[in-house]
């Protein structure tokens, strides 16, 4: 009786952390998006083309273009080491606060390889600082991302 | 001159530190009072010299010493008082000290409270507590003191006598009174969390292992949850209002760390009931409490070490490495003491059966639990999926999303079956008498829904809203009718009426009930959640002055813009003409606001404008405003419809307002029967 007890209590157990690591399991192959700089997403082009992406880097010089009539959002994020871009698409959202040339930018949304394009989902925007670097201690309850 | 004395105290604070730790253990071990009472005196002077350094930094702030770091990098002539003090905690070494004079303001209660068992009983449980606090005080009063890289000594000032004109000031998102007061709530309930943690390192140093740590710390504990979700909401809250994008949580990386305590905080608070009544689960409390803990310092490490990139941006610095090694080390000595105290640790007592109240209390520990492991697996992923495959992905909100729907069901289901299941094991009787209507009319209420939605709205619900209006029908018909039993008995014994019988009720037994209030508010909170996350409406458009446009059963025509300036911004905006049905119901004005001394130099917040309708808000955010908006500029304007939205801070209110019910009650009586 004790034994039988134990073991259904053990049983129960296996069957709730399975439960638990399957739903773990099964959302991150579902949700997981893969992160890449734009040297490196152009280097994967082909296996990501139509994947979700995350992209890291600097919003191009010259290259944003914002139709406000429209919503219509369009601009290079720019390798930080390499001169490699990947143009992004951005539509039907607010123009992020703080969106400058030459500022970081987090970009996520799906990779079109044979145009070289994210058609983004998410943005997120940083602005360039004036402290960075000259500072040794850091911000700490700053919100400097601004999500959109 | 006040920031040297401050400074001082600093340093001075590291010999009270060590003496209190120093004394209280050769004391205890040595049964000498002498040196017991002089550790007690040694935490009361640390809390004495962190107050006097704290009270040197807000000095500065209010005399805007310009030649301190810390006031230049996060206050400025110009910010209003009340801003001027709370960038106190504005940024990471001032925001280090604050946590640091919390922790010796919690010592210092705790030498009081102890002061009062030791005259009735001789009792060193609570002297054995201190040390471990005194402990943690230490590892911040080092973190403060400038001597490691990367995190200055808040009152610092700036080498050779070199001033600043004036200081750079506060971000002006952080200029509102909730976010003034979201970040020392959530300090006030993490380091609150300290002292039921110390206490069980203390139950385990002395070998009292029964409850009485427990029961010393409960109200600790309580204050802590109550204090942790007060905390959390403000957050959201705050979010909703000033960041302008409609939502209060998004699984963010530091969300996730105030989130994973609290949670950990709640398993535990139904655990020790548990040990408490049945004398179960004494090793898994510890546990829970140390684990606690150390997810109060892990979400620290997280946001703080740069390992994780999140909105909230905290900038990255080494003391990621130094919290790290203090929560691995501070682990391994709780580890050590359980090994040392293995046998006590036994329980007597067994599950008798899957179904009962026990088992109950175990599932929900381990959905608890098991919740805080997944969304740290999430938040960690990352870093994770780097180790596994050299592949750095992340997931995104929508993963944390889908997880939680079915571990969260299943725990909103304990909150109505938890308190009506028998202890030991289910009786057909007791599932006749308590299970059989609050089943019933759940499943009546959820096919009624699906009904309702299917037939009269034609909309196909996804399984889940319809589940949890199903099981939240279940609760509360279940919880509604433990009230009502309650009452009607205790009415009855006393020949008065109902209401009268319920008041006794409630005041018999207010940790119980006060739980069972809890649990409504819980329900309420889903409702809340279900609707403004699972039905909200969005529409974006560009529209010039006199143009319209068209959200759910609203109209919004954009009348006019304004612009208008204040001392240090700048407000422009648009006022909407809103109809509903063609039925004018008034205006709105959602701006922009131009800050030009702002932390990082200027900076441009959305300030948007939010209507209520009955418990939904409509909610408009503006896009930058061009300057030829009077002649035909295009304004980008993005509107929400948030249903249910207020009925999130409703469920939130009713939570706290159990938890206020529930740490009414004396430690010390226990008449949970």
């Amino acid at each position: 009786m004790q034994k039988q007890r134990r073991l259904k209590v053990i049983a129960a157990s296996v069957v709730l952390l399975c439960g638990m690591v399957l739903l773990v399991m099964v959302g991150i192959k579902r949700t997981s998006v893969r992160h890449f700089t734009p040297a490196a997403l152009m280097a994967d082009g082909n296996i990501m083309n139509n994947q979700q992406v995350q992209v890291d880097g600097l919003i191009a010089e010259g290259s944003s273009k914002w139709d406000a009539a429209n919503f219509n959002l369009t601009f290079a994020v720019r390798d930080r080491e390499t001169p490699a871009t990947v143009n992004v698409i951005y539509k039907d959202r607010l123009k992020p606060d703080n969106f400058t040339d030459g500022g970081s930018v987090f970009v996520e949304g799906k990779y079109d390889a044979t145009q070289n394009l994210i058609v983004a989902s998410k943005l997120m925007t940083k602005c360039a600082s004036k402290y960075e670097g000259a500072e040794s201690a850091t911000p700490a309850n700053e919100t400097s991302y601004i999500s959109q | 001159m006040t920031a040297e004395i401050g400074q001082a105290a600093i340093f001075l604070s590291v010999l009270s530190g060590l003496w209190a730790i120093g004394f209280l253990c050769i004391g205890l071990r040595t049964r000498n009072q002498n040196a017991i009472r002089s550790g007690r005196n040694a935490v009361i002077a640390t809390f004495i010299l962190i107050s006097i350094a704290t009270g040197a930094l807000i000095y500065g702030f209010v005399t805007d010493d310009f030649s301190m770091r810390y006031v230049v990098e996060v206050s400025s002539a110009a910010q209003p008082l009340l801003y001027k003090i709370t960038a106190l905690w504005g940024r990471m070494s001032g925001s280090l000290l604050f946590w640091l004079w919390l922790l010796t303001v919690a010592g210092a209660i705790v030498v009081w409270q102890n002061h009062r068992y030791e005259k009735e009983t001789n009792d060193t449980l609570s002297d054995y507590a201190l040390i471990p606090i005194a402990v943690v005080q230490l590892f911040f009063i080092f973190l403060v003191t400038g001597l490691i890289e990367g995190v200055y000594n808040p009152l610092a000032r700036f080498p050779n006598g070199q001033m600043a004109p004036d200081g750079a000031g506060m971000n002006p998102l952080l200029q509102t009174p909730s976010m003034a007061f979201h970040p020392p709530t959530l300090y006030i309930g993490w380091i609150a969390l300290t002292v039921p943690f110390a206490f069980a390192v203390g139950a385990l140093a002395s070998g009292r292992v029964s409850s009485v740590w427990i029961l010393r710390s409960r109200r600790w504990t309580l204050f802590s949850w109550i204090v942790l979700t007060i905390g959390i909401t403000l957050g959201g809250n705050w979010a909703y209002r000033e960041l302008g994008w409609g939502g209060y949580w998004a699984w963010d990386p530091v969300e996730n760390a105030s989130f994973m305590p609290w949670l950990l905080c709640t398993a535990y608070l139904h655990s020790v009931m548990i040990q408490e009544k049945r004398n179960m689960l004494k090793l898994w409390n510890i546990l829970l409490i140390t684990l606690a803990f150390q997810f109060t310092l892990l979400g620290t490490f997280i946001t703080r070490s740069g390992i994780i990139s999140s909105v909230h941006a905290f900038a990255q610095s080494d003391i990621g490495g130094y919290f790290l090694g203090f929560i691995l080390t501070s682990t391994a000595g709780v580890i050590g003491l359980i090994i040392y105290r293995w046998k006590r640790l036994k329980s007597i007592n067994r599950l008798e059966s899957l179904l009962s109240r026990e088992s109950a209390f175990v599932l929900n520990n381990w959905l608890l639990v098991g919740l805080t492991l997944i969304i740290l697996w999430g938040t960690l992923w990352p870093i994770i999926s780097e180790a596994i495959n050299g592949e750095k992905s992340s997931v995104p909100e929508a993963f944390f999303n889908q997880v939680v729907i079915i571990p969260g069901l299943l725990l909103l289901f304990l909150t109505g079956a938890g308190p009506i299941i028998s202890w030991k094991k289910i009786t057909a009787n007791n599932f006749q008498r308590m299970f059989l209507l609050p089943v019933v009319i759940g499943l009546v209420a959820g096919v009624l829904t699906w009904g309702f939605l299917a037939f009269v709205k034609g909309e196909t619900s996804p399984l889940y809203s319809i589940l949890c209006v199903s099981v939240s029908t279940f609760v509360i018909v279940a919880i509604f009718a433990e009230f009502y039993r309650g009452a009607k008995l205790r009415a009855k014994r006393q020949e008065t009426s109902l209401l009268n019988g319920l008041n006794l009720l409630i005041q018999r037994n207010k940790r119980r009930y006060g739980g069972y209030i809890i649990h409504i508010g819980i329900v309420i909170l889903y409702i809340g959640i279900m609707g403004s996350k699972g039905y909200f409406l969005l529409e974006s458009k560009g529209l010039r002055i006199g143009e319209s446009m068209e959200v759910g059963e609203f109209q919004l025509t954009m009348k006019d813009s304004f612009a208008k300036e204040f001392e240090n911004y700048r407000r422009t905006g648009v006022v909407f003409d809103v109809a509903k049905n063609g039925r004018q119901i008034g205006t709105m004005e959602p701006a922009r606001h131009f800050y030009y001394k702002a932390g990082q130099g200027e900076q441009e917040t959305i300030e948007s404008a939010i209507r209520h309708f009955g418990v939904n808000d409509f909610y408009i955010a503006l896009g930058s405003i061009p300057f030829d908006v009077k002649t035909g500029g295009v304004v980008n304007v993005q509107v929400y419809y948030n249903p249910l939205i207020s009925v999130v801070w409703i469920g939130v209110a009713v939570m706290v307002l159990g938890g206020i019910v529930a740490i009414a009650e004396k430690s010390e009586q226990n008449k949970d029967s």
